[in-house]
Formats: C-alpha cells, sequence, structure tokens
C-alpha cells in the first residue's frame, strides 16, 4: 500500500474517530472490549479504505463499516467478565451546571439505549446522530417506511422500560 | 419520548468525551491483522473442506485390494468422478459467495452474504455425510449379495477373521458396520452444530431482528 493511501485514510479516520468511538462505547462494556473494538474497526476501515471514492463524505461511509463491524463482525471475547458498567458508561455532561434530574434522565436513557439488542441499537444509534430515515435505511439495508415504523416501535419500548 | 429527544439534543449539542487516539496509533492499528469472524467463517470453511477431500482420498490398502477383487472397482470409479465434479462445483460456489462479503455492503446485505457463505459449506457437509453413507449401504448391499465370496477373500488374508464360521461372520461384520457408521455420522453432526453455533449465533439472530423490521 502506498504511503500517500496511508496518510490519507489515517488523518481522516483521526479526524473522525469520535464516531467509531461513540459506537464502541454503546456496543461494549469496558474499556479493554472498547479498545478492542475501536481496532477491529479501524482495520475494517482500512481494509475497505481503496474502495472509497469520495463521492459521499468520509464520515458518512464510516458509519457504515463501523457498524457493520459493531453488530455483525466483531466477535466478544468469552473470557471476558460481562459487566454492565453504566457509571463509566453513561452519557458525559460537560462541567456545565445542569439539574441532577435531567442528568439522571440521561443516565437512565443512555443505559436504556444500551440494553436494546444490536440492531436495534444502530436504528438508535442513527437517530440520535440525526440521520434521517433515508440514510438509516440505506445503511441497515431496510426500507424507509420500515425503518420509521421499527424507530416508533423502539421509541415506544425505551418509554416502557423507563416508565414501567 | 421526551428523554430520548433530551438525549439526542445533548449528543447534538456538545461531543462525548474520549481519549483520543493519536496518529501514530491508529497508524500501528492498520497494520495489525483482524480477528473479525468473518475471518475464523473462512478458516473453519476451509478447514472443513479439506476434511471431506482427505478423507475421501484416504482409503486402506486392504479395502482397495478387496474392492478390485470383488468387482466394485468399476462402479466406485463412477462415483469418484461424480464425487470429484461435485467437490469442484461447491468450491466454486464457496468462493463467489466468499467474494461477495462486502463489509461496505448495508448491514443487512452483509449478514446474507455471510451465512449464505456458511450454507453453502452446511450443504457440503451434509452431501458428504449423506454420499458417505449411501455409498456404505451400497457397499454393504453389494457385500451382503456376494456374501461367499467376501467371506473367501477376508479370511483367506486373516486368521482372526477366518476363526469365525460364516454365520457368525456376517453379523457381526454388518452390525460393526453399522454402529461405526452411526458413531462417525452422530459425531461429525455435533461438532459441525458446535462450531456452527459458536460463530453464527449472534449473527443469526441479528438476522432474523431484521427480517422482522421488514413483515
Amino acid at each position: 500500500m502506498n504511503k500517500e493511501l496511508e496518510h490519507s485514510f489515517v488523518t481522516q479516520l483521526e479526524e473522525n474517530q469520535n464516531i467509531v468511538h461513540k459506537i464502541c462505547r454503546l456496543y461494549t462494556n469496558d474499556s479493554d472490549a472498547h479498545n478492542d473494538l475501536f481496532q477491529e474497526i479501524t482495520i475494517q476501515l482500512w481494509r475497505a479504505f481503496p474502495k472509497f471514492r469520495g463521492d459521499s463524505k468520509f464520515s458518512t461511509w464510516m458509519y457504515r463499516v463501523a457498524l457493520n463491524t459493531a453488530i455483525t463482525l466483531y466477535r466478544k471475547s468469552k473470557r471476558r467478565v460481562k459487566t454492565q458498567d453504566f457509571e463509566g458508561v453513561s452519557f458525559k455532561i460537560s462541567a456545565e451546571a445542569y439539574d441532577d434530574t435531567v442528568e439522571e434522565q440521561l443516565k437512565l436513557m443512555y443505559s436504556a439505549v444500551k440494553g436494546l439488542n444490536d440492531v436495534d441499537k444502530a436504528l438508535v444509534f442513527l437517530y440520535l446522530e440525526d440521520k434521517n430515515y433515508r440514510e438509516i435505511s440505506e445503511t441497515l439495508g431496510i426500507s424507509e417506511v420500515n425503518a420509521r415504523v421499527k424507530m416508533n416501535r423502539i421509541k415506544g419500548k425505551l418509554r416502557k422500560i423507563l416508565n414501567p | 419520548m421526551d428523554e430520548l429527544e433530551l438525549l439526542k439534543a445533548k449528543w447534538q449539542e456538545r461531543e462525548q468525551e474520549f481519549p483520543a487516539v493519536s496518529y501514530k496509533d491508529i497508524y500501528k492499528m492498520i497494520l495489525k491483522k483482524s480477528s473479525s469472524i468473518v475471518k475464523w467463517i473462512f478458516v473453519i470453511s476451509i478447514a472443513e473442506i479439506l476434511f471431506w477431500i482427505v478423507l475421501g482420498l484416504l482409503t486402506p490398502e486392504t479395502n482397495k485390494a478387496l474392492i478390485q477383487n470383488i468387482g466394485l472397482q468399476s462402479i466406485l470409479n463412477v462415483i469418484y468422478i461424480f464425487h470429484y465434479v461435485i467437490i469442484a462445483v461447491f468450491l466454486v460456489l464457496f468462493y463467489l459467495n466468499w467474494k461477495n462479503i462486502q463489509v461496505t455492503d448495508t448491514v443487512k446485505t452483509l449478514m446474507r452474504n455471510i451465512l449464505k457463505t456458511r450454507k453453502t459449506v452446511k450443504y457440503f457437509v451434509i452431501y458428504n455425510v449423506a454420499g458417505t453413507a449411501l455409498v456404505l449401504i451400497f457397499v454393504n448391499l453389494y457385500f451382503y449379495a456376494n456374501k461367499e465370496e467376501l467371506y473367501s477373500l477376508i479370511s483367506k488374508g486373516n486368521e482372526g477373521y477366518a476363526a469365525l464360521p460364516p454365520e457368525n461372520f456376517f453379523p457381526v461384520l454388518f452390525v460393526s458396520f453399522l454402529v461405526v457408521g452411526i458413531v462417525l455420522i452422530a459425531f461429525i453432526l455435533v461438532l459441525y452444530r458446535i462450531i456452527y453455533g459458536i460463530l453464527l449465533k449472534r449473527l443469526k439472530y441479528n438476522y432474523t431482528e431484521l427480517e422482522k423490521m421488514e413483515e
């Protein structure tokens, strides 16, 4: 592989790495697994990079490869103890003062999302990233109408989890 | 959905904080080897295909002589040719499915292509198990139809068999064939289920979830 390609890839990934981190945080439960998944996504992105033509934004292209890796390709290590470390993975709010109930609500919501199955989680993730239903449907490979219907169902599911 | 909208608003408002991975570390990562499920599926599939090809090639010398003497050679040759044609077809199918697996496909297409690749290997295993069973049954029926000749051929070279009178010889021979055959096939099926289950449980579950969305 030529150096120029490597440089171009690493620079762009470095700039956009937060997308990968957000997916890793949603799909893993501790920092070791997080780093593992980050590495696997990086490898998969790099392998697919020669075919990336730049007709879409690098970040848009990343979503698909990263989600594919998290949902389908990544093998969770069996040896790892499964811990639901909600404090550690909870949605971080900066130093700015929020009242506690808002913070609490955010944490609960985040952990509810984290508890969804892999596919539902992907849908919610794209929704939180403010992707429209066309983009969501194109990433997952389902129709736009069904993506919308499913998202509404997931909202209902989350509502139930939070307000039993 | 107030809480989800709240989360979305905050999600958009500010970037979440993560320890940044440096240029150098990313560079190091792209030199590492993938440990993805696709790699494992590939390795296991190739191992399974090789296992069955090698198993087909292994026939003990004593059996070869027996088959020749009892007149099965020409029929078995036809079966072998047929068998290698089928292997070639499976290899081509496996390769084509394999080439279709692209990480840049949609989530659903990627899953479908991986499952398809596995399915090809599954059919290959089924073909081999069923084929082996059929050939064994056929050979035994043939032996049964020519049992006097078989007895004289086998007892000629083996004192242990020669010690058995003919009326005991055939029940012992056929029952032992049957038991070995059933144990072998059961073992292969169990092994296959385990490998298949470990690798694809989550993938299958997720694929079903996506399928359900389209209903």
